[in-house]
This record gives C-alpha cells, sequence and structure tokens, in this order.
C-alpha cells in the first residue's frame, strides 16, 4: 500500500487524470441512480408513509349508512374509511386564490396522506391540512390562514402528501383536507353524505374479488369509478419509466465509456513500464501478485474519486429530482438512496480494478524475458498521406493506434451524441412548453372575439394575419369513442396551423379535411377515406380525407377543414380569432395593443399550462444529466491525448531536439485530437440523428408533454393515450374527452357514467343506457349495463364502446369525482335528498325517504 | 573556424546533498570539419555536455557559442530556432519514430519549419548516399539497427547543421554497423566541413576521431588516441 502511494504521488497527473475519469463516470452514474431510484421507488414510498388505500371508490353523493352497509359485506376487507369530495371551491391565501379547490371531509380512522410537516386534523376547531403542491406553491405552511369559501379563514395545521394524484398545479385541483366532525360541531348536528371509499384489504392480491363483489352490488350506486393502488402506480410510471430508461441507458453508455478509458490508459501505463513487469515476474512475482499491484494503484485512485463522483452527481440532481418527486407527489429516498449509491460505489470499484488489473494481468503472462526488454508490438502505420507540418504529424501518430483511436471516437462520439440527444430533448419540451410552433402552430395568441373582428385584429400593428379558428370536439361517428379534435380555418390553415404533411395533400375545400396520424391510426383512415364526424350538437358531417398530417397536438387525434360543413350544422358555433404575429414583434405589445381595443388576447403554448411546469421541470433534469455526460465526454477526449502524450513522450523528445517549439508540440496534440474529433463528430451526429427518428425520443417527449392530469382532485390521470404516438394501434381503450366539460382523459367507459346533462353522442348513447339503468336498478341489469360502471367485459355495449376487463381498470382510473358542484342536486331520490346550503357548508339533514 | 567554443562550463545537477557537480569549468573549442571524440566513464557527463552544446539543456555557468550565436544568452525561442538550423543529433536508440517510414524519418525535422524544399531535396540526397533509398518506405521495425542509425543520421543532417552531436552512435550497433556509423561520422565531419562532436564508450571512435578528449572530474582533457581505451575503462572516483 505505501509503495503503491509513493508511486502515485510520483506521477500526480495521471493519478489526478483517471480520478477525474472515475469521477466523472461516477457522477452521471449517481445522477442517474439518483433520479431513477427516487422515481422508480417514490410512489411505493408515498404510497407506504400515507397509507394509501388499495382501492378508492367515487360516486355520487350517499348516506353513510347505504355504503357501509354494502362494504362491510365484501370479502377481504381489513379496513374502510369514508370521506366527502368537494370540488370547485375557492381558496385563497398570500394574496393568491384558486376557484378550483377540493375539499375533502375527511372522517374518523385511517387517512389515507402523510402529513409531512405540522400535524394532523384534531376534532375540533376550525383546521385544515394542505396539500404539499399548494404549500409550496403559494408558501403555506402551519400556522398559515387559508380562507376556503364558505368556511373563511381556517388556520392551516399540516401539509399532506396522498399519492393518489399529482400535486398542485400539475393537477389544477388544489386539496386540503377538513375534518367532518369539526364541521358538525361546527356547523351543528346533521349528516353529510359521503362520496367516497378508501378500502384497506388484508390481501391486495385478492383485490379482484372484492371489485367484482363490490360491483355486484353497486345497484343503486350512481357514477361509481374504481382507481386501484396498482392503477395508479402504472399510471405514474408511465411517466417516471421514460426518465429511468433514459438516465439508465444514458448512465450505462457513460459508465462504458469511463471503463473503456480506464483500460485504454491501463494498458498505456502497463506497456510503457513493461520491463517493470518483466523484473517483477524475473525476481518471483506471480502473476496475480502484478495484476494486484497494478489493480490496487487503481483502487487507490478510484474509491475516493467515485465516493467524490456519486455524492457529486447526487447533489446534482438533487433538486430537480426533488421537484419532479413534489409534482408527483411523491417522497424522495431520504437516506435509503444510500444503499444503491454504495452498490454503484462497489460496482464502479470492482470495474475499475477489474478493467486496470487485466493489462498487467496480461503482461505477466508473457515470457518474462520479454517484457523485460520492454517489447512492444510495433504500431502498424496507416499508410496514409497525411498534411505536412506538426498537425499532419499528429493525425498521423493519432491513427497509427487504430484500436485506441476507434476506442477513443467511440467513446467521443457516443457521448456527444447523448449529449446533444439529450439537450435535443430538453429543448423539445421546452418548445412544448414556451413555442406553440413547436406543435405546428403559426399562431402566438387567440382572441375571444367574434369572427367579424378578425379584420380588425389583422389591423393591429405588429399582427401579421388574424382569421377566425373553429375548435369542434367531436367523435367518430361509428365509434364514439373514438374522439377527435376539428380544427376549421376559413382559406389555407397552414397560415396558421402547419403540421407536417406525411401523405396525401393539403385540402382545397369545405368537403376535405387533413387528419392527424394519430386519428388516421386509431379510427383505420387513409387518404381517400372518410372522416364523419359527430358534433356535440348531435349533426353529423362527413369530409374526404385528403391528408395525413403529423400532428403532435392532441396525440395526433385532430382533423384540420374549412368551417362550411361545420358551421352547416351547428350555425351557433363560436370561434377565437387567431393571431400570428409579425416577426420579431413582441407578444406583450400586441396583448397591450388588443387589449386597447378592449379585446382580451391570450397566450398559446405549446403544452397546457399545467404541464408546462413539469415540463420545465423535466427539461431542467435532462440538461443536468447532459452537464454531467458531457464531463465524461470531455474526459474521454482529454484521457486520449493524455494517452497520446505519454505515450509519444520520446518522439516529442526527438521533436523538440530537432527544433518543434512548444507551438509545434500543441500542433502535434491538436492533430491528435482532431483526428478524433474529426471522425467522432459525424458519427455522433448521425447517431444523434438516427436516435431522434427512433419513435422513441419522440414518443417520449410526446408522452412528457402530453401528460394530462386529472384537473379533479382524487383523479390521475390521464397519460396514456398520449404515449400511443407513433404505435400502430392505441393500446388501451382511453380516449380523450372534452366535450364542452372538462379537458381530461378519461376512459371510453367514462361516457357511460357522465351526468344527463352532458350533451354529447357519447354521452347521448350513455345517458340511454343509463336511463335503463336507472328505470331498472336490479343486480342483473347492473350486470348487463351497469349505471356507470363497467361490467361487460368482452363486446362493445351501448355504453360508447367496450369497457375494459377488470385487469385493464387497475391500470386505469377516472378523472376524479364527479364534475359538479357540492351544492348542485341532480337526483331526485335517495341520498340526493341531502341538501346543502348553498351559501355555507352547513349539511342538511338527511332525508330517509 | 571554431564553430563551437566553450569555456568554463559549470553544470550540477540534483539538489542538496544529492547534488552533484558534473561540470566544473570545462573548456571546448571544435572547429567546423574536425570529428572531437568526448570520452569518459558513466556518469561523468558526457550525455549532460552534449546536451548544453545542441542547446537541449543549460549550463549553471560559463558561456558557450556555437556557429556564431552565444547559447547561454538565448531565449527559449532563439534556442529553438538554433536547434533548427543550427544543430543535428544522432543518438544511441536512433529514436525513430515508429509509425513513419525512413524517409519520413528523415523529413521530421523540416515539418517544423527550415527552408522546406531545399531540406526535403537534400534528404532524400541524403538517403540516397547512405545507400538506403530501397528501404526509404520501411517502417522503422522493419529495419536493421545499422540502416535505423544511417537514416537518424539522415535525419541529423537534414538542416544542413553546422553541428552533428552523436551520442553513442555505435552503442546499439554491432561491430560491423558501428564501424560504418563511425566512418559515416568521419566523412560528415571531412567531406561536408561539419564540427562532429562525438560522445562514446567505444574506444575504435578514437581511431577516427581528429582530437579525443577525455570528461574528467568535470574538466575535458586532451589525450592520444591511444589512451583512449584506459579512459573508458577507468574506475569510477
Amino acid at each position: 500500500m505505501r509503495e503503491a502511494l509513493r508511486r502515485l504521488r510520483a506521477r500526480p497527473g495521471r493519478s489526478a487524470l483517471t480520478a477525474a475519469g472515475v469521477a466523472a463516470a461516477c457522477a452521471m452514474l449517481g445522477a442517474a441512480v439518483t433520479v431513477s431510484y427516487g422515481l422508480a421507488t417514490g410512489f411505493d414510498r408515498a404510497a407506504e408513509r400515507a397509507d394509501l388505500p388499495d382501492l378508492i371508490a367515487r360516486f355520487d353523493d350517499e348516506r353513510l349508512e347505504t355504503i357501509d352497509d354494502r362494504v362491510r359485506a365484501l370479502p377481504n376487507v381489513e379496513a374502510r374509511s369514508y370521506r366527502l369530495e368537494v370540488t370547485d371551491i375557492r381558496l385563497a391565501a398570500n394574496g393568491r386564490s384558486t376557484e378550483k379547490g377540493a375539499a375533502q371531509v375527511v372522517r374518523r380512522g385511517r387517512r389515507g396522506y402523510a402529513v409531512v410537516e405540522g400535524r394532523d386534523l384534531s376534532e375540533r376547531g376550525a383546521e385544515v391540512v394542505i396539500e404539499r403542491g399548494l404549500a409550496n406553491e403559494w408558501g403555506l405552511g402551519p400556522g398559515g390562514t387559508l380562507d376556503i369559501a364558505g368556511l373563511g379563514p381556517v388556520r392551516v395545521v399540516g401539509v399532506a402528501v396522498a399519492p393518489d394524484n399529482v400535486a398542485f398545479p400539475l393537477a389544477s385541483t388544489a386539496r386540503v383536507y377538513l375534518s367532518n366532525e369539526a364541521l358538525l360541531q361546527r356547523f351543528g348536528e346533521g349528516e353529510a353524505p359521503v362520496n367516497s371509499l378508501l378500502l384497506w384489504t388484508h390481501d391486495p392480491d385478492r383485490l379482484d374479488e372484492t371489485l367484482a363483489q363490490a360491483r355486484a352490488v353497486s345497484f343503486g350506486i350512481t357514477n361509481l369509478r374504481f382507481l386501484t393502488r396498482d392503477g395508479v402506480r402504472v399510471l405514474v410510471g408511465q411517466a417516471a419509466g421514460i426518465v429511468i430508461a433514459l438516465l439508465v441507458a444514458f448512465s450505462l453508455i457513460a459508465l462504458a465509456s469511463a471503463v473503456l478509458m480506464l483500460g485504454a490508459s491501463a494498458r498505456t501505463d502497463v506497456q510503457r513500464r513493461l520491463a517493470q513487469v518483466g523484473m517483477l515476474r524475473a525476481i518471483g512475482f506471480s502473476r496475480m501478485g502484478v495484476a494486484g499491484r497494478y489493480g490496487g494503484e487503481a483502487l487507490i485512485v478510484a474509491v475516493p474519486a467515485a465516493i467524490v463522483g456519486l455524492a457529486l452527481g447526487a447533489a446534482l440532481v438533487t433538486r430537480p429530482s426533488g421537484r419532479l418527486l413534489e409534482t408527483l407527489n411523491e417522497l424522495g429516498p431520504g437516506s435509503a438512496l444510500l444503499a444503491p449509491l454504495g452498490a454503484c460505489l462497489v460496482a464502479v470499484v470492482v470495474v475499475v480494478g477489474v478493467a486496470t488489473a487485466w493489462p498487467a494481468w496480461r503482461a505477466a503472462g508473457r515470457p518474462p524475458a520479454e517484457t523485460l526488454r520492454g517489447a512492444d508490438a510495433p504500431a502498424e502505420a496507416l499508410r496514409l498521406r497525411s498534411p505536412s507540418g506538426g498537425f499532419g504529424l499528429g493525425l498521423r501518430l493519432a491513427m497509427a493506434r487504430k484500436a485506441r483511436l476507434a476506442g477513443s471516437v467511440a467513446v467521443v462520439a457516443t457521448a456527444t451524441a447523448v449529449v446533444l440527444l439529450m439537450l435535443a430533448l430538453a429543448g423539445l419540451l421546452d418548445g412544448l412548453r414556451d413555442d406553440p410552433s413547436s406543435v405546428g402552430k403559426r399562431y402566438s395568441l387567440t382572441v375571444a372575439a367574434p369572427a367579424e373582428r378578425a379584420d380588425e385584429v389583422a389591423a393591429v400593428p405588429g399582427v401579421e394575419a388574424a382569421a377566425p379558428r373553429y375548435l369542434v370536439q367531436g367523435a367518430d361517428s361509428f365509434r364514439l369513442g373514438e374522439t377527435l379534435k376539428v380544427v376549421a380555418f376559413p382559406g389555407d390553415h397552414t397560415d396558421f396551423e402547419a403540421p407536417p404533411l406525411l401523405a396525401g395533400r393539403r385540402l382545397r375545400s369545405d368537403a376535405e379535411v387533413e387528419i392527424g396520424r394519430g386519428l388516421s391510426q386509431s379510427l383505420g383512415l387513409d387518404v381517400g377515406g372518410t372522416l364523419a364526424a359527430q358534433l356535440p350538437s348531435g349533426r353529423e358531417v362527413r369530409f374526404r380525407v385528403v391528408g395525413i398530417v403529423g400532428a403532435i397536438d392532441s396525440d395526433g387525434r385532430v382533423a384540420y377543414t374549412r368551417p362550411g360543413r361545420l358551421l352547416d350544422a351547428d350555425p351557433g358555433l363560436r370561434p377565437a380569432i387567431a393571431v400570428r404575429l409579425s416577426p420579431g414583434t413582441s407578444r406583450d405589445d400586441v396583448t397591450g395593443r388588443l387589449a386597447a381595443i378592449g379585446l382580451a388576447p391570450e397566450s398559446v403554448g405549446g403544452a397546457t399550462t399545467s404541464n408546462g411546469r413539469f415540463l420545465g421541470v423535466l427539461a431542467d433534469l435532462l440538461r443536468a444529466v447532459a452537464a454531467i455526460n458531457a464531463l465524461v465526454c470531455l474526459y474521454a477526449l482529454v484521457q486520449a491525448l493524455a494517452l497520446t502524450a505519454t505515450e509519444r513522450r520520446g518522439t516529442l523528445a526527438v521533436m523538440r531536439s530537432f527544433g518543434a517549439g512548444r507551438r509545434h508540440v500543441l500542433l502535434v496534440l491538436g492533430g491528435a485530437a482532431l483526428a478524433q474529433v474529426a471522425l467522432a463528430a459525424p458519427r455522433s451526429c448521425s447517431e444523434e440523428r438516427r436516435s431522434r427518428r427512433w419513435p422513441w425520443p419522440r414518443r417520449s417527449a410526446c408522452c412528457l408533454s402530453g401528460l394530462r392530469w386529472g384537473p379533479r382532485s382524487g383523479g390521475l390521470p390521464l397519460g396514456t393515450p398520449s404515449c400511443r404516438c407513433g404505435r400502430d394501434r392505441p393500446r388501451s381503450r382511453w380516449s380523450r374527452s372534452r366535450w364542452g366539460c372538462s379537458p381530461r382523459w378519461r376512459p371510453c367507459w367514462w361516457h357511460a357514467g357522465q351526468s344527463a346533462s352532458r350533451s354529447s353522442p357519447g354521452c347521448a348513447r350513455s345517458r340511454r343506457c343509463r336511463d335503463r339503468g336507472r328505470q331498472a336498478p336490479r343486480a342483473g341489469a347492473a350486470r348487463s349495463c351497469p349505471a356507470g360502471g363497467p361490467g361487460r367485459h368482452s363486446r362493445p355495449s351501448c355504453c360508447s364502446g367496450s369497457p375494459p376487463p377488470c385487469s385493464a381498470q387497475r391500470g386505469s382510473s377516472d378523472g376524479g369525482a364527479s364534475h359538479r358542484p357540492w351544492r348542485e342536486d341532480r337526483r331526485s331520490s335517495g341520498p340526493s335528498a341531502i341538501r346543502m346550503a348553498t351559501a355555507s357548508w352547513r349539511p342538511a339533514p338527511v332525508s330517509r325517504s | 573556424m571554431a564553430v563551437v567554443r566553450a569555456r568554463a562550463l559549470e553544470k550540477t545537477v540534483g539538489a542538496g546533498r544529492a547534488a552533484r557537480r558534473i561540470l566544473a569549468g570545462a573548456d571546448l573549442d571544435v572547429h567546423a570539419g574536425e570529428l572531437v571524440a568526448v570520452l569518459g566513464r558513466s556518469g561523468s557527463g558526457k550525455s549532460t555536455l552534449l546536451h548544453i552544446l545542441g542547446g537541449l539543456d543549460r549550463a549553471d555557468s560559463g558561456s558557450i557559442e556555437v556557429a556564431g550565436l552565444r547559447l547561454d544568452l538565448l531565449g527559449d525561442r532563439a534556442q529553438v530556432d538554433f536547434r533548427r538550423h543550427s544543430v543535428g543529433f544522432v543518438f544511441q536508440f536512433f529514436h525513430l519514430i515508429p509509425e513513419l517510414t525512413g524517409e519520413e524519418n528523415v523529413l521530421l525535422p523540416t515539418r517544423f519549419g527550415g527552408d522546406g524544399a531545399r531540406s526535403a531535396r537534400r534528404g532524400r540526397e541524403l538517403i540516397e548516399r547512405l545507400g538506403l533509398r530501397e528501404v526509404a518506405d520501411s517502417l522503422p521495425h522493419t529495419l536493421s539497427g545499422g540502416e535505423q542509425q544511417r537514416f537518424a543520421m539522415a535525419r541529423a543532417l537534414v538542416n544542413d547543421p553546422a553541428l552533428v552531436l552523436a551520442d553513442e552512435p555505435t552503442g546499439n550497433l554491432d561491430d560491423e554497423a558501428g564501424r560504418v556509423a563511425l566512418d559515416l561520422l568521419r566523412s560528415i565531419a571531412t567531406g561536408d566541413g561539419r564540427a562532429v562532436v562525438l560522445v562514446t564508450h567505444d574506444p575504435r571512435a578514437a581511431t577516427v576521431a581528429d582530437r579525443v578528449v577525455a570528461l574528467d572530474a568535470g574538466l575535458l582533457v586532451p589525450r592520444v588516441p591511444a589512451d583512449a581505451a584506459d579512459v573508458v575503462a577507468a574506475p569510477a572516483r
């Protein structure tokens, strides 16, 4: 050990370079492990801490006894808890407010959330526990005051995390928790209904049985939706899985690169000291002893460097990773991260030790007489004509070591390609967040104004063009579950939205349509086919498909046409005016000018506002990892040059003796570097371009950008459909539904459970279905056409497409609690007799009719 | 005309208790067309003297003038120019660059300046003169020791230097090849009118040298060629 230390001290530059390489690779590894481990285990950690139930059931308001009687009869139930969820209430604090508050009125029993700051609710006093996203966003904490509509100022006593939904503001709904008992004390006696059930099972593996039984006894309970813990995990995992896969792949590349370079360095070192190896063998050192000396030296350098690198990498991404976890309502790994980092340390040490000991082992296997002469296989020179001067000599020297050059070029090219790809992905995410052109939009503002005012808007300085843009959420007439977005501009839509044309041609008349690839794939439509769309008004319009476009927006489930037929079908259709700005014009300036003439323009982004923040976090994360990877790339280049300089010490000395100055030496080294960079650059660019053409980066960006989180509380949702981009067929039966209700993803069977107030073809069919169920709320009827829930698993039913099987429903989740305000009484019997005061939280007595 | 004029050269290597004075006021004059052999036991400072004469190292004190240039007063860049134009080195282990062919090794100094085309022409003439044309495109590891040394000599002459410094040129050659190398050096001095300083252990060198000096206790002491073998064989003091 002492001798090894002395040898290392004798060549500090080389030792420092080796340490830098190990540290850079470990930094990459540490960053990847920190993010991957955090994301991979974040949900389970949060779910464990929060005591997340195995099953959450949501339904329209019911009396507690009605539900509890049935739940008690279910098998495999360990515990149950009930809540009343009230949505669309106003919350305000610290000068911030939202109309999309969701109050979860909890009762005694298990909570299903983890208090991460402060304390839980007591049964007395006006207290509230708020979700962490709200606390972070509004700067609230225990001791603060939250103004809740109907309750007034309420003291915040705790901050909670519940991983059954993402955090505010990624989820547009801010969740707060109130105590039912405290509310009853405040407003007097009464019985509040419940609309959420939290269920814990003895054996989560047998949840299917519990679910099946629950469905069997669900007659009369309307708008019933189930959300399983596994389903939440799957959905969150889809988003996190992409990031994890990227990071693991890139960190493996970085580690392989570093090992390659370390191996090359070790081989050079052994080669340089071949005579010493021979001497050691000659005086009796065993082969293992020789390899051990070199491996030991490497470990002395590698262990501290690896520790520093892993710590550095972990520290660099801890903040963005933590933000990401907070956004997903998950908990950071904390000290649990030490275990995987420790495993990484061991792995790195083993890899480095082997990579450095192996060349010595091989050298020690040669006859000592040969190694004593320092025998070196002469380099087979490439018979290439190189430029004259030191530069050309450098090129020649670098190219003489073909294997070394190939290794260095591979490392530099791969690392550069990875860095470029990650930066490109980050840029793409930024674009999706900020730049409407990233989704093919060429307009930057929209104005809610009649079409007649388009000319007036176009005359505003800084506006290049303005035209009415009609947007209709429709559904395929033949498959009502397949929703689509119809966008119409009078004239040429490419002036305002120009997704690339993939097949066919641009539209030329009112009867023609260009459809997105996503729609083409999901409906099996191609150029020449007919798109029949059901409009919300109930009318149908038909278009001839003349082109397929590569639209990213709405997962490609979009159709571009002219407004003639749409207006014929629905004369009441109101457009927004799309505003394209002159080049170099500030959006803010034009916004001000439009406001001055009484219009209220809205900025157009690539992604939704709530997703924008999430995309920003992901882009930051990718950039951080790219920066670390760039270090590996830089190290590979420096290491290759250092090896060249070390190996060529004699050559450089000869050059110096024949009149080469420092400039010439630098030129030689520059030539050597150029040989690698020149070969690596085109390869890295081609790799990066090729990988961009692969479906996964685009799909990843699409998935990440397309995540739509349920705007209602308790709803996760619903990123699955967006992950379809690039696939031939959609994997699930999720469909997108807006229907003027809420911009979120829902499973197709969700329509069946929607209230009759929804005006859509799908809803219309569902309504019929539901009415039947209501007329005959018997178990048998419920099985054939359940009220609001999935029941039939095999063939399409009247409920807008076939519901998924139970197993599929695990991966599904609804957008959240029903879309109705607390005060709305939409039913006429049973628990709907509950009346809530419209202006207060005072629960009304339950009518026990 | 003296190509080399060195006076009172002093040089100490190492520091502290390990310091060792290897030149202690050495004087040396070498004229054009003269071949001077410097003999001495191992560690006496012969190679150090050669490096100082060639501008690869600096003396602690004393003056040294080569081809009219005061080396002790030259800056680094000027010394680089000096090495490029005024001096040529021949090494014991040849130090040919393994990736370059024999001819490319000969032309190596022309990559760093000089008179380009003329030097290249001269290099090819030297290859012809030294009988290396047939192996000019060969890589060093395919050449014999003698051929490698001849390429190294051609490389030392390609920039037409006034002074050629040879460090143990026969040390890695067999008798026959060593004899050829010494004859070549002799012809470089006599035929080309260059000054040649030869540092060697080889007693045969004395037979081809115009003058033999021994480096003894830091001083250059003239010897007659007949004493050369004694100088080399003398025990270290």
